[in-house]
């Protein structure tokens, strides 16, 4: 860890401004693309706002990814491709993205709260973040019952009743990690069926401290200082109904990072950058992979083939263009 | 004890938490001291967050004031970071 915090105060006291790639996020796609433009010797700068890994940091264990039979945790995941992705030179800095400009000369600008930096092409991996419930006390409750992290805050509902609202992998994933602390978790869901793959089904149907409530939505959140009282409706019936709970878990799925790219690139109706099969957008030099692009099937393998695919195309871009800035060249180091 | 002119920082944490990981890796970045409270082994400090009505982490208190989970812009306001 001293480590990686070393390589991060060394990106910054460099104060170069001028890269070959610059990379906006550091999921798995993000990663991946640094690994591959800086194995093929690219200067490369990968911005995170958050934290490396991304999502994927959220998962109590990781089943899907090949190369662990049996699972592995997601911090754990993050932290690997993280270290991996260093080791070749990849530098990187925490901070958030505020714009991107087309400057003179076929460049890139990336402004940051830390700075401006340019780069002749970029890879977007900026991923999603979970979408909030929506309703009315939402912000209120934040933090007092409700809850976007079941392994961050299940403790604090030990032999007490929770509900999660969702019915993906993630929903049935927190249900099931909540069905250890919690005495009874209700899975509030809008569909007549899960969408959470069927080995997670499997799991949560058995389960004794599991209970469907189908066809429903969470339409208000009651109580005096913290969550106490659920406002639910059926949405077929349309009947009305109340719910005690001592927390709700918020899983009703994703939104892409792609705000601040809406008036230059193509998005489509949703926000997901729209990209060709090369992770090509709809501007020369800039990419797109993982989560944040149209039709991505949001799986942490399929974001690292992405971040591939991506880091290749830039790297093709870049040669085609013949305006790579060359690390030794004295005038990239931004000193001047 | 030495004199600080840092605001008194204490974090709540639980035992899996990588939001309590990042918070805790962005005061060290910025060179503040803090205490870490792990609310799962630390009775007194689960109380503490129970009193508050606050069932969630981290919450980073400073100089009494908490704020709940990474808020960076919250924290940075309160610290001050510049």
């Amino acid at each position: 860890m001293e480590r990686l915090a070393a390589a991060r105060i060394t990106a910054r006291r460099q104060k170069v401004t001028r890269y070959e790639v610059i990379i906006i996020g550091g999921g798995p796609a993000g990663l991946t693309a640094g690994l591959y433009t800086s194995r093929a010797g690219l200067r490369s700068l990968l911005i995170e706002r958050g934290m490396f890994g991304g999502q994927m940091a959220n998962a109590t264990l990781v089943e899907n990814y090949p190369g662990f039979p049996e699972g592995i945790a997601g911090p754990e995941l993050g932290l690997l491709m993280h270290q991996q992705a260093v080791r070749y030179g990849l530098e990187e800095i925490t901070t958030e993205v505020t714009g991107l400009t087309l400057t003179q000369g076929q460049l890139y600008g990336v402004s940051t709260a830390e700075g401006d930096f340019e780069a002749a092409a970029i890879i977007i991996a900026a991923g999603s973040e979970y979408r909030k419930l929506g309703v009315s006390g939402d912000e209120t409750f934040s933090g007092r019952g409700i809850s976007y992290c079941a392994t961050c805050d299940g403790f604090f509902f030990r032999d007490q009743e929770v509900g999660v609202v969702g019915g993906g992998d993630t929903a049935i994933t927190d249900a099931l990690e909540l069905s250890r602390h919690a005495s009874k978790v209700y899975v509030i869901h809008r569909r007549d069926q899960l969408r959470a793959g069927k080995a997670l089904q499997e799991q949560a149907f058995a389960h004794p401290k599991l209970e469907f409530i189908w066809d429903t939505v969470v339409d208000e959140l009651l109580g005096n200082k913290v969550l106490e009282e659920l406002k639910l409706r059926n949405v077929k019936t349309g009947q009305q109904s109340t719910l005690k709970v001592d927390g709700l878990f918020v899983a009703v799925g994703l939104m892409p990072n792609s705000h601040i790219f809406f008036d230059i690139l193509d998005l489509d109706d949703a926000g997901y950058i729209i990209t060709d099969e090369m992770m090509a957008t709809s501007l020369p030099g800039i990419f797109a992979a993982g989560d944040i692009r149209r039709n991505s099937p949001r799986q942490i393998a399929a974001a690292v083939g992405d971040g591939v695919t991506a880091a290749m195309s830039g790297f093709k871009y870049i040669q085609e263009q013949g305006n790579g800035i060359r690390t030794a060249n004295p005038q990239a180091d931004g000193k001047s | 004890m030495p004199v600080s002119s840092q605001p008194r920082i204490i974090i709540f944490t639980s035992s899996s938490c990588p939001w309590c990981n990042r918070v805790k890796q962005y005061l060290r970045e910025k060179r503040f001291r803090f205490r870490e409270v792990n609310v799962e082994r630390d009775a007194d400090g689960a109380r503490e967050l129970r009193r508050r009505n606050i069932k969630g982490v981290p919450v980073v208190l400073i100089n009494n004031k908490p704020i709940i989970g990474f808020d960076k812009a919250k924290i940075d306001k309160l610290l001050p970071i510049r």
